[in-house]
């Protein structure tokens, strides 16, 4: 769906922010860019709607190489999302929402429709929101608008930089929860740019990790943090957390082993085995029920690496 | 109300209450100026002297706002920027000169009455419009622009529909300033020959009549004391 091919950027003198980076994500998968501040991931989104050109290289959306596309044209088609979020200020959330469809000239009745749609996707509440100004929310609400004014198109892409770094970690964890419901239920090609290692590994479909410009690994986070990781990638996830990186990409049900969990704690529906770690030290139990017939004991877990 | 504000609202009543009076202190000046054979101010009402005075200086401000605020727009753009010291150099200079020499400069060049009048009240009063545009555009937070080009928005619309109107308080305080000092010096303008509250003094000095001299001196510089007044109150704003 979108496509990098050898993409360099440089800012000046000195090292390029992007050094020949090539990297795809596949349609309706979500691609994290994860890499510390300063290592161009945004330099490298930003090539993706041309606020940023390459030097060298070339991006292709949909096939296509952007750069002779009309670029207007081609940002109208790309929902952005950004940490600061940027809503008009002196825009109600109808309006800020409405961006782009006034852009494309739809009709008011279609517009206004459209508006509570997806202020329901979101999870706020029409009535209560439409007429807001951006300075009426919190920051947790007005990330929710910004989302909200990139889907309103209907793009099929959406490039979001660091959307929830800005939130607290509780709102944090609702928005990614809520961005992966959302992209299941809309089925978005979605690259994903953090810092957070956490939020990588709760999002990504797949992960690349950006260093000094360079792109460092790609593929699966399960393949990426399997145990012949190389020295960079064991020192952004942290030596000591690696392990427990690691279970958060593997999933609950593959150590399964049947049999009766009716009494067990229960995990959650696609639980991970970090999540099985944690309710087991939450619990104090030695084993939790995956399914009422199916259940993954201590032993299997810490055997498992 | 803001603070301030009724102090100038009165002071600007019992102006417009003098102008209205003015033509029944024929007494006055009859007794003050005993040698004069017209020592009252008659040839042309006040209040036309008045709404003449006002709309220069409106024309003027509203040049100076179209001036300032389109160098402003100039000066905050990619390679426009290098102009800012250059139009902020110019446009000081202009200030610096005073309207009086601007308009025996442009007597020449533009001939008697309102031309030349604007020209010098422009030149003096489009220097805070600059400023103010420059700050009002400079203070657009990046995340706005950054998600107005990320949206698809064209560089026209953006600067309409999103600098412009975030940049308005501030620009629109500049605009007052480049009112009230157009307000308080358009009186030169009746060197020109412009109709204004300068008119009276023009006229008495060429005709010897100091009676005329001192009633447009009077209110000439009564609303530039109110234009003063204003002006701060539009500066604390
Ligand atoms: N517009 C720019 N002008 C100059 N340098 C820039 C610009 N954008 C990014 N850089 C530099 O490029 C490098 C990568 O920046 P960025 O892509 O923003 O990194 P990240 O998003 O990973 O924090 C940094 O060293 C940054 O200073
Ligand atoms: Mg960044």
């Amino acid at each position: 769906m979108i496509r990098f091919e050898a993409v360099s950027r440089r800012f000046g003198q000195g090292r390029p922010a992007v050094d020949r980076v090539t990297l795809e994500v596949p349609a309706g998968q979500i691609g994290v860019l994860l890499g510390e501040s300063g290592s161009g991931k945004s330099t490298l989104l930003r090539m993706a709607n041309r606020l940023v050109e390459p030097d060298a290289g070339r991006v292709l959306v949909a096939g296509r190489d952007i750069a002779g596309q009309p670029v207007e044209e081609l940002r109208r088609g790309i929902g952005y999302v950004i940490q600061s979020v940027g809503l008009f200020p002196h825009w109600t959330v109808a309006r800020n929402i409405a961006t782009v469809p006034r852009l494309l000239g739809w009709e008011a009745s279609r517009i206004a429709a459209r508006v509570d749609a997806l202020l329901r996707l979101v999870n706020l509440p029409p009535e209560e929101f439409r007429d807001r100004l951006p300075a009426e929310l919190s920051g947790g609400q007005a990330q929710r608008i910004g989302l909200a004014r990139a889907l309103a198109a209907d793009p099929p892409l959406l490039l979001m930089d660091e959307p929830f770094s800005a939130l607290d970690p509780g709102t944090r964890r609702d928005l990614q929860a809520e961005l992966r419901r959302i992209h299941a239920e809309t089925g978005k090609t979605i690259l994903f740019v953090t810092h957070d290692v956490e939020e990588a590994l709760v999002l990504a479909d797949r992960l690349a990790v950006l260093d000094h410009g360079r792109l460092l690994a790609e593929g699966v986070p399960r393949d990426l943090l399997a145990d012949g990781a190389g020295p960079e990638i064991r020192r952004l996830f942290g030596e000591s957390g690696l392990a427990l990186h690691r279970l958060a990409t593997r999933a609950a049900a593959a150590l399964a082993t049947p049999g009766d969990a009716a009494s067990l704690p229960a995990l959650p529906e696609g639980a991970t085995q970090k999540d099985a770690l944690l309710l087991m030290l939450e619990q104090g139990a030695r084993a939790v029920a995956v399914a009422p017939d199916a259940l993954l004991r201590w032993d299997d877990l810490v055997r498992a690496r | 109300m803001r603070r301030g504000l009724a102090p100038l609202f009165f002071n600007l009543s019992a102006f417009v209450a003098a102008l209205a009076v003015a033509p029944y202190t024929a007494p006055l000046w009859r007794w003050l100026f005993p040698d004069l054979q017209r020592p009252l101010w008659d040839s042309r009402s006040w209040f036309a002297l008045l709404a003449e005075h006002l709309a220069l200086a409106l024309g003027a401000a509203l040049l100076a706002g179209l001036i300032g605020i389109g160098a402003g727009v100039l000066a905050t753009r990619g390679a426009g920027q290098r102009l800012r010291p250059l139009f902020d150099a110019l446009f000081a200079l202009a200030q610096a000169v005073p309207p009086i020499a601007v308009i025996a400069l442009a007597l020449p060049l533009l001939g008697f009455g309102a031309a030349p009048t604007l020209l010098a009240l422009v030149l003096y009063a489009v220097l805070p419009v600059l400023r103010a545009a420059i700050a009002g555009l400079e203070a657009v937070p990046p995340a706005v622009l950054d998600a107005a080009r990320g949206t698809g928005m064209g560089r026209l619309r953006i600067l309409a529909e999103v600098e412009l109107p975030l940049a308005l308080p501030v620009i629109g305080a500049g605009l007052r300033v480049a009112l009230v000092l157009a307000i308080a010096t358009t009186a030169v303008g009746a060197v020109a020959g412009a109709q204004c509250l300068g008119t009276p003094i023009v006229t008495g000095l060429a005709n010897g009549n100091a009676a005329w001299v001192l009633q447009g001196a009077i209110f000439t510089a009564w609303l530039a004391l109110i234009a003063d007044r204003g002006l701060r109150w539009a500066l604390a704003g």
